[in-house]
Parts: C-alpha cells; sequence; structure tokens
C-alpha cells in the first residue's frame, strides 16, 4: 500500500475549504462552508471562540439511583446533535467530541443520564481550556470514577481499573514507558475517592464525610497515604499529586499532541512531529494553543490528508441534518418509529446508530469509539441509509439547482469520482437521489 | 438482478487478477487508536485457495471482552490456595467435574455436556511477557502475533481461502467489525442482528411503497458506485470496494435469512434496549439459523456479549455472565440438533485474570482456560493447568500453553492442517476432535 501523504491528486480549493471545516468542526455546514474562499479563512473561521458558548440545559437528577431512567440521557444527545449542527463556535464542538472519545465513559455501566450530563459539562467547560485542568477534572468526575470503579479502589484492596486506564489512554499511551508497578503505585494514589449515588446503601454515610448527592468526595481513612514511586519520582502523592507526576513525563503530552493529530489531520504525526508538538503543549497545557500548531502544520491542508479519514457514524448524522437545512433532528426516545422492517419501536435514528454501535455516551469500552476499518463493515456501511431519517423530509432545493452537484454541495462534496457522479445523474427523484449522495463513497470519508 | 450478479462476476475476475501487493486489504489499515496498524500492508501472507476447504464445517468462536475470570469458571477445588486468594469471591459450590476441578454452579448446562464428553476444556493458555491492557493484549490474541496490528488471524484464514469471492463466508454477529476476521485479501460480513443488511429507509423516500423493491432500486444504485477501475491504496477506494462487496453480501443475505424469520426477534419495545448489549443468546440464536439456512458460513464471530471486566462486583456480575454463556451455549447446540455435528465452539478473551481478588473484583490477569465445545468434540481436558504456587512477579498465572495451539485447533477443525499458513508457526492442536 502506498504512503497516503504521496496520493497525486489534484484537490480543488472548495474541497479542501470543506476539508478544513469538516475536520475543525463536526461537518461542513454548506452555509458556512459557501463564505469561505481559501483553507486560511476557514481555518480562522474555524478557530474563532469569540461567539457567546452554549448553555447546557440543567437535567435534574434523579431522587435515587434505582429511579433513573437511561433513556433520559436522549435530551443530552439531541442538545449535543444540535450544537454540532449550529453552533458557530466550530472548535469546541470537534473538541468535545474528541475528549468524550479520549476520556471514553459509558452510561450503559453508569446508568445515571444525570452523571453523564454533568461530565458533558465538565468537558464543555476545559474543552478549549487546559488539558492539565480538563485531566484533573475528568479524574474527579463521578461518572468517569463509577465507570472505572474508583469507588472500590481503596487502601490495602487496591483495584487498579482507573490507574491502568489512565496510564494507558488518557496520559502517556500504550507503551508510554510505564510498568506495571507504575500502575500500581498511581492506583494507591488514587484510592481513597467514592461517588455518592443517592439512594444507595452507602448514601448516609457518605454525607456523614460531606459528600453530597452524585457528587464525588474523598475519604482520608480509604486512601493509601503511604510513599510511592511512580515514574521514578517518590512521594506520598494523593490523587492530584500524581496526575501531576504524570503530566511531568514527556510521554504524556506527545502522546495527547499525537492523538488530536491524528484526529484533525488524519495520518499519524511522525516522531519528530509528535515530540514537538507534545514539548510546546507541556509548557502550558493550552489546548487551543496545540490546535493552532497542529493545524499551522502544512500537512493539515495537504492532499493527502483529504479525506484520509472514516467519517463516524456521528460525523454522517450531522452531515445529513447539516445538508437538511433547518429541520430540527428527531433522536427522541420511546414511542413508536415508523413503520419498520424491524418491526421494533423507539427512534429510527437511535437505533440506527445502536445497529452501527456508536451511540454518544455509549462507548463500545473505555478504548473509545471504533475509528478506521472498523467503520467500514458492511452493516455501518447500509445502516447509513438509516440516518437519513433524521430529517422529517427530503431538503429541497430551489429549482435550477437541485442536479448532482447541487446535492453534493449540500453534504460538502465537491471533488468526486466520476461513477459517483454518474450513479447521481441516473436517479431522478430528488429525495432518493440526496439519500445516495449520503451514501456515496466520498461522504463515507473524510 | 442479472446485471448486478455479472458485475459480481467481473470484480471476482478483476481482483483475481491483481497482483500479490496491489490490493490493499478493505481491513488492513486499522487506525483503531488502541490497536494501531503498524505501517504498510503489505502482501496477503496466503492467497485464496491456499488452505483448502472445511468442507461443509463451520467454527463458531464467542469472544468474552473484558477478561474473563478463568479461575472462577473453571474452579481448581482441590487446591487450597485457591481460597487464600479468594477469600470472598472464591466459588464454594462448583460443580464437582473430576475431584480436581469444577465448574462455576452457573454453567450446568455445560457440565452436563461435559459429562456427556462434548465439552474440552483448555487449561494454561496464554503467551510470554503478558500485556496487561485490554487493547494491547487483545491487539496480540486478533492478531495471533507477538506483536499487535496487521491482519487478524481470521482475516489471513479468510484470505487463504475464499478471498473476496464470498462475503458470507465468515459473519460477524454483534454490533462492530471483529478485528479478528479483518484480512488483507478477503471480507467479512458483520451484522448486528436478524435484520442483516436490509436498511431501514427514511419515510419521505418509501412512503408510499409498501413492498422492497424501492430498497432493491436504491441498493442497485449503490452498488453502481464502484467504479471500474477501484484505487484501493486511497480510503475512498476502499470503500468503493467495502460497498460493492456490502451489497453482494445483503443480496445473499436476504435469500438466507426470510422475511418472517427476519421478524422473529424484533428489538423489544423497551427502548432502553439501544443502551443495553444484546446477550449472548440473542447472538448464538442467529448463528444457528445461519448455520442451517443455505449460505452457510464456515466462521462465525460473536463478540460483545457484556462485559466481562470484573473489577467490581464480580460476586453478582461473573455468575450473570456465566449464566448467559451457559444459556446461550446450550441453546444453540439443541437449536442446531443433527447440524451440530459439523459445528464447533470455541471460547477466547484477551486474558484471565488476577488470582487474588481486590477486595470486590479481580484486576488484569495473564493465562486462561478455555472451552472447545460440540458432538464432535472428545471431551475431557487439555493442557496443563498452572500453578496457583508459582505465580509471575505482578501475582498473575504463568502460561502453560501457547494460546495459539487453541486457535490450531479451531483451524483444524477448518480441515487446516499446516497452522504456520496463518499463524507464521506450526503451532501443534490439542487433540480434542473425535
Amino acid at each position: 500500500m502506498s504512503d497516503p501523504r504521496v496520493v497525486a491528486s489534484t484537490v480543488s480549493t472548495q474541497e479542501r475549504i470543506s476539508h478544513v471545516v469538516r475536520r475543525l468542526s463536526m461537518g461542513a455546514h454548506p452555509d458556512v462552508v459557501a463564505g469561505l474562499s481559501s483553507t486560511d479563512d476557514a481555518i480562522a473561521r474555524a478557530l474563532d471562540l469569540s461567539a457567546p458558548a452554549p448553555t447546557l440545559p440543567p437535567m435534574t437528577p434523579p431522587t435515587s439511583y434505582k429511579d433513573a431512567k437511561v433513556l433520559d440521557i436522549v435530551s443530552t444527545i439531541a442538545w449535543w446533535i444540535e450544537q454540532m449542527r449550529a453552533s458557530p463556535r466550530l472548535i469546541e464542538e470537534r473538541l468535545v467530541w474528541f475528549w468524550h472519545d479520549h476520556f471514553a465513559t459509558s452510561i450503559a455501566k453508569v446508568r445515571v443520564p444525570y452523571l453523564m450530563h454533568q461530565q458533558h459539562g465538565t468537558v464543555r467547560a476545559h474543552a478549549t481550556g487546559s488539558f492539565a485542568d480538563l485531566l484533573h477534572a475528568m479524574a474527579k468526575d463521578p461518572a468517569l470514577m463509577w465507570y472505572l470503579d474508583a469507588q472500590t479502589n481503596r487502601t490495602g484492596q487496591i483495584n487498579e481499573n482507573f490507574g491502568r486506564e489512565c496510564l494507558e489512554l488518557f496520559t502517556m499511551g500504550i507503551g508510554g514507558g510505564y510498568t506495571q508497578q507504575d500502575v500500581v503505585e498511581a492506583s494507591r494514589s488514587f484510592s481513597g475517592w467514592v461517588v455518592n449515588l443517592r439512594g444507595t446503601r452507602f448514601t448516609d454515610r457518605l454525607e456523614r464525610f460531606g459528600i453530597e448527592s452524585w457528587q464525588s468526595g474523598f475519604i482520608p481513612p480509604r486512601h493509601d497515604s503511604g510513599e510511592k514511586e511512580l515514574l521514578g519520582q517518590r512521594g506520598a502523592f494523593d490523587l492530584d499529586g500524581a496526575l501531576d507526576v504524570i503530566l511531568d513525563h514527556p510521554s504524556t503530552a506527545r502522546f495527547v499532541a499525537g492523538k488530536l493529530y491524528r484526529e484533525l489531520v488524519g495520518l499519524d504525526a511522525d516522531d519528530d512531529t509528535r515530540k514537538r508538538l507534545g514539548d510546546s503543549f507541556a509548557r502550558d497545557w493550552s489546548i487551543m494553543g496545540l490546535v493552532e500548531s497542529i493545524v499551522t502544520d502544512k500537512a493539515f491542508t495537504s492532499a493527502g490528508a483529504v479525506r484520509s479519514r472514516v467519517r463516524t457514524p456521528v460525523e454522517k448524522l450531522v452531515g445529513i441534518v447539516q445538508a437538511g437545512g433547518d429541520t430540527p433532528l428527531q433522536v427522541g426516545g420511546g414511542g413508536q418509529g415508523r413503520r419498520g422492517r424491524r418491526g421494533g419501536a423507539g427512534n429510527p435514528v437511535g437505533q440506527a446508530l445502536r445497529t452501527i454501535g456508536y451511540i454518544p455516551f455509549v462507548p463500545p469500552n473505555v478504548g473509545g469509539f471504533p475509528k478506521g476499518s472498523l467503520l467500514l463493515g458492511p452493516q455501518q456501511l447500509v445502516h447509513t441509509f438509516d440516518l437519513l431519517s433524521a430529517l422529517q423530509e427530503a431538503p429541497v432545493l430551489p429549482a435550477g439547482k437541485d442536479g448532482p452537484d447541487d446535492v453534493l454541495a449540500r453534504l460538502g462534496l465537491f471533488d468526486v469520482a466520476k461513477a459517483t457522479r454518474r450513479v447521481l445523474e441516473k436517479e431522478s427523484d430528488p429525495a432518493r437521489r440526496f439519500a445516495l449522495a449520503a451514501m456515496s463513497p466520498e461522504f463515507a470519508v473524510t | 438482478m442479472t446485471e448486478h450478479m455479472s458485475r459480481g462476476m467481473d470484480r471476482r475476475d478483476f481482483l483475481r487478477k491483481l497482483g500479490v501487493g496491489t490490493a490493499a486489504a478493505i481491513g488492513a489499515g486499522y487506525t483503531l487508536s488502541v490497536w494501531e496498524w503498524s505501517g504498510p500492508a503489505g502482501a496477503a501472507v496466503v492467497r485464496a485457495g491456499d488452505l483448502g476447504d472445511p468442507k461443509g464445517r463451520t467454527l463458531v468462536i464467542v469472544e468474552m471482552g473484558g477478561g474473563n475470570d478463568g479461575l472462577n469458571t473453571v474452579v481448581p477445588i482441590s487446591d487450597g490456595r485457591y481460597h487464600d486468594l479468594r477469600p470472598t469471591l472464591g466459588i464454594t459450590d462448583a460443580i464437582d467435574l473430576d475431584g480436581e476441578v469444577g465448574l462455576h454452579p452457573k454453567l450446568a448446562k455445560l457440565a452436563k455436556r461435559y459429562k456427556q464428553g462434548d465439552v474440552a476444556i483448555v487449561h494454561g493458555l496464554g503467551y510470554d511477557d503478558p500485556d496487561l491492557s485490554h487493547f494491547g493484549s487483545f491487539g496480540i490474541w486478533w492478531s495471533a502475533k507477538g506483536g499487535s496490528g496487521g491482519a487478524g488471524w481470521l482475516g489471513t484464514y479468510l484470505d487463504g481461502t475464499v478471498g473476496f469471492d464470498d462475503p458470507l463466508a465468515a459473519i460477524n454477529i454483534g454490533p462492530g467489525r471483529a478485528p479478528a476476521l479483518l484480512g488483507r485479501e478477503s471480507f467479512a460480513t458483520s451484522i448486528a442482528d436478524d435484520t442483516g443488511l436490509q436498511p431501514n429507509l427514511p419515510s419521505w423516500i418509501d412512503a408510499a411503497d409498501t413492498d422492497s423493491s424501492v430498497v432493491d432500486e436504491l441498493m442497485t444504485a449503490w452498488s453502481n458506485f464502484e467504479p471500474a477501475h477501484v484505487d484501493t491504496s486511497a480510503i475512498v477506494g476502499q470503500v468503493q470496494r467495502a460497498i460493492a462487496l456490502t451489497d453482494e453480501a445483503r443480496d445473499q443475505l436476504s435469500k438466507s435469512l426470510d422475511d418472517s424469520a427476519r421478524h422473529a426477534s424484533a428489538p423489544p419495545d423497551d427502548a432502553t434496549a439501544q443502551y443495553r448489549e444484546r446477550s449472548v443468546t440473542d447472538s448464538l440464536d442467529l448463528a444457528a439459523r445461519l448455520i442451517k439456512s443455505p449460505a452457510k458460513p464456515r466462521l462465525i464471530y460473536v463478540n460483545s456479549i457484556g462485559d466481562f471486566d470484573t473489577h467490581q462486583g464480580e460476586a453478582q456480575r461473573h455468575p450473570a455472565l456465566m449464566e448467559q454463556l451457559d444459556a446461550g451455549i446450550d441453546s444453540f447446540f439443541t437449536s442446531l440438533g443433527k447440524a451440530a455435528d459439523d459445528v464447533v465452539l470455541i471460547t477466547v478473551s484477551e486474558f484471565g485474570r488476577r488470582p487474588a481478588e481486590n477486595g470486590s473484583g479481580t484486576d488484569h490477569g495473564t493465562a486462561n482456560v478455555h472451552f472447545v465445545v460440540g458432538p464432535s468434540v472428545k471431551g475431557g481436558r487439555y493442557g496443563e493447568q498452572p500453578s496457583l504456587a508459582n505465580l509471575d512477579k505482578n501475582g498473575n498465572l504463568v502460561h502453560t500453553e501457547d494460546f495459539r495451539r487453541l486457535y490450531a485447533t479451531g483451524l483444524k477443525w477448518l480441515r487446516v492442517d499446516d497452522s504456520s499458513l496463518v499463524l507464521g508457526e506450526d503451532f501443534k492442536s490439542f487433540p480434542v476432535f473425535k
């Protein structure tokens, strides 16, 4: 297989602009793309955070753990996808998604939508801020703690789940230079934190320790206060202290920088680039500073970067709703779906995301959502059709401006294969033509 | 339809003409962040046709993701150290098999099959320098290589048997794609449930139609997205290829899963099902139906059947997982009936769990025990049980058998005698077949 960086193809300016918007937000909104004339323009537009941040509507906590209704998360998902569709703060939506995938937490285990909703607020608060602040906040996030069993990690009975995933997935990366002993030492440092799930048998006791309902908190007698040796540093570290040691290790900044590079550019950073980006990132942990360094790397707008990633089902969904104009997205749970060959109730878009295995707040495991070729299976491809149900009706294009190129432009596609154009030309029904454009090979990549 | 079939033939001819090393696999570019594909895909190790035909046999792999606790699955009942290491989680009422080991009490149906002689227990499976990361260790298990990345081991098998010619030769049942099935010059089908590969169109497309002709027309148009010449060095080329193969698989699969069957297990009205994993029974029921269908697959891979990563709450969670596994395997073989003679089921997992409990669960371990099940199996225990007296520096079991011997056993069932073509080295199968 040839190196994707040396793909000899010409990419139009329009396609490059669309590429910049797609990568620096969650979809190439046609109105945004239409107003841009160069990739520099597009980058400046995407990184502009001068508009006020959207306010996450508050959610009422459940009266008790067992009264939590998983499906209440649907309102948060709908609100989130609306931000992905239309928020003027483009890069924020890309980063919110990136950090959700990075600190992957699933409601399938957490069960309480309120906790996931609160976590979403925490991710949003730090998404464009400081990675060090984000890491410290996420390490104390009740949903993440519950997901990774922090509450059973206590002195003498160390649970390695959070410690291992923190080193492997959140900070240093697999092969980042930590040992099994570092996993144990980090876990000892993290011990003593608990989550107060209201209405469980521990609630009263936790409240006596001043830990309120649905909050995490620290119980000193459960903490292993002994000396640790973590990544070569010695000290009686607690959670924050251990995180600072981990942040000090050069692997952390390089791993996170390399991962964000891959997300935005779509290619792997080479070792030198990773080191350069990481070492600069570690100076102030500014996430936007890192983003700027990545997008000014000439690889970002190179022909090899365009369409070098597989488009995720959520990105497809966002692209479809953006193409549909201002049609509100229906992801509501429960209720009767359309007459389906599947005969099931529930919302068709939710069903499709489930079938594809890609629902926000439901990553398959702590490693995050599937990527790359794992998204090109038959069921993922076929059930992209189902995502079109996010639109209540087919997008209507003005007469005379509804040809194949117009439909493709609604989806942010400009350079397509002859075969793709031929299929769209052959289809005379506008609704079917739109559906086929959303099923095109070009829309399956980004 | 005729037009469609002829297109399929053209594509196969086209693929045959491709030389080794020019066809980048649909599955080659793993970009799963935690299982990085390391470097160019290179050529397939084996070519279609090299590995022969299983002559009607099917191998079913059931993957217990998260790391199943083998010590609480096949319990070393005669070893006093077991209860020292597991003061609260130790199983005290295991189903005694031979005085030395017993099965978890929730594996009663499997124990019955063991006593009938249909279950092989394989002990001590692992590899050197065990990786305690889910993703690192899964990379090793999926690829069957000392390092992670590259093609999946069953993908390599498919490269060497059907190539791109039969997209239904291997079917993954689960919400994602099984990395073990990703080959360099082959294509495995993945389905989540018995709707198969039948899309649900939005009402604004098919409101006026009640039959399936709209779907068929659209799918035919869709398959035409594959151009005459596909450049699979670009991802978009891989998608073009995948679209056409998917349409071919859909066409064949819809013949196998007729309409009445397709409606047999519609998702429950309880919409919270969207946030739950499917049960192993659901997936294995579907596996049984596929095996009894005209398009009988030679490989079925079942994954995402529950969270076996029992760091916490193991006393409640693990028995439930065992009960589901037991019910799933039992109903699978029962519903197969006579067809079971041609079927062998093997369990896998990325690792076992730490012998010493952590207070409410167990952390990541190493060597593990697995099952080989089917009427063609010569029941009993194989391999050597790792000693609880000789743990490694992290307190984990030391493996006694290379896990690839389990794979060699599965390959043997598929009539591949020389496992080195798939596994890199010739690993000896366990003599578990009658």
